[in-house]
């Protein structure tokens, strides 16, 4: 009876908290509806026993998103009621027409490929579940990132560097003003926080992505985890964009795919099936790889540069 | 008797979002509805720490403490904000 009554609460109130980032007329109050919604989401995987999901929520919402929207929505005032510059789509309108009846006709035929395929009782999951212990890490959701669906996590990295560069591509057009400058910049409150919660946020990824082998966890968790400490830097001022990016952070940005494909083409001339992992020491390996440039992308993604630097 | 009263808890808590939900919605100021939403964040933390024990899973005890560790972003966000045009911004 109780349990109906909360997940009720909870399912109703995750549409309405929708319905009303969707539709709200204040541009703020939906971003203050979004992070609410974020909340709710995080106690929705809790009922639904995916504390990775959860997790990852609680990392991304908590500490990217919300912050995101909120400097977009001060850049927004900072253009008082200017449009942006505009870009591509006004110059070559049958572009966009043509790009989204394609994008429209790739998801009818993906759609249609899959309704068609004949329906397997789920034969992958209990093969995998049943050879798990093979692999060496008792958490079957890192599990099947790393050793059943490595194909699928590259391919995520892919997607990752693929959306900073569209990011930077969009970026040269539209030219996103700095920061607003941050009004708190020399309240001591603001350095104390940092002292607390940047170091913090490096001990938790660490720990999230030790944990992963065992427990909800993982590179994805924690790279958003690291993420968040650089985005409070950013807030704060302590580190600003810079014209170019240096070497460190593209070597950074491509890490985890570098070392994850390396592995992968190895194992291909030895033998092995290609992405097959070698040990567990690959998995953490190519983890440690994936998280320290998860954290880098989102970074640069909040702070929309080519790079960052000390603020002097 | 504990099988009841932890979700009765978990229950009430969420009551309690659902009334908070009035201020996020109505302002006036957006600092009001600001420090609801981050009213919001701190019930969350105890909501998932209740399903955590309730449910016995003891990995939501470490979304909560992410919840905690990451709550101070976003008003640092919101601090930064300008002062004027809070209200209804098109």
């Amino acid at each position: 009876m109780i349990e109906i009554a909360i997940d009720l609460i909870i399912a109703m109130g995750v549409v309405g908290l929708a319905l009303q980032t969707i539709l709200g007329a204040s541009v703020f109050r939906a971003i203050l509806m979004f992070i609410v919604f974020g909340l709710l989401m995080a106690m929705a995987w809790a009922r639904l026993h995916a504390p990775d999901l959860a997790l990852a929520e609680a990392a991304i919402g908590a500490g990217i998103t919300g912050a995101l929207l909120l400097v977009t929505w001060r850049r927004l005032q900072a253009m008082d009621g200017r449009t942006p510059r505009v870009g591509i789509a006004a110059r070559a309108p049958w572009l966009s027409i043509a790009s989204g009846i394609f994008a429209a006709a790739l998801i009818v035929a993906l759609g249609w490929v899959s309704l068609s395929l004949p329906a397997e009782p789920a034969a992958a999951g209990e093969l995998a579940w049943q050879r798990l212990p093979e692999v060496g890490v008792s958490n079957p959701v890192t599990g099947v990132l790393l050793a059943f669906r490595a194909y699928d996590t590259l391919m995520e990295m892919g997607v990752l560097l693929a959306a900073w560069l569209g990011a930077r591509a969009v970026a040269s057009e539209l030219r996103p003003g700095a920061l607003p400058g941050p009004a708190h910049a020399e309240v001591p409150l603001v350095g104390a926080l940092l002292s607390l919660v940047v170091p913090i946020s490096l001990l938790v990824a660490v720990y999230l992505l030790q944990a992963g082998g065992s427990a909800p966890g993982g590179a994805f968790q924690g790279g958003a985890v690291l993420a968040a400490g650089g985005v409070l830097l950013c807030l704060s001022g302590r580190l600003e964009a810079a014209e170019r990016s240096s070497i460190t952070e593209r070597i950074g940005l491509v890490l985890g795919l570098a070392v994850f494909s390396c592995i992968g083409l190895v194992m291909l001339f030895m033998g092995e099936p290609m992405l097959a992992m070698p040990g567990v020491w690959a998995i953490y390996l190519v983890e440690t790889a994936l998280l320290l440039s998860i954290a880098l992308t989102l970074v640069l993604l909040f702070a929309a540069a080519p790079g960052l630097r000390r603020a002097p | 008797m504990m099988a009841w009263l932890l979700p009765l808890v978990a229950l009430v808590l969420l009551l309690n979002l659902t009334l908070g939900m009035l201020r996020v919605y109505q302002g006036p100021t957006a600092a009001d509805r600001m420090l609801a939403a981050l009213l919001f964040g701190s019930t969350t933390v105890a909501v998932l720490l209740v399903f955590g024990e309730w449910m016995a899973v003891p990995a939501l005890r470490d979304v909560a403490l992410l919840f905690v560790m990451l709550a101070a972003i976003i008003s640092v966000a919101f601090v930064g904000l300008p002062e004027a045009d809070e209200e209804e911004t098109p």
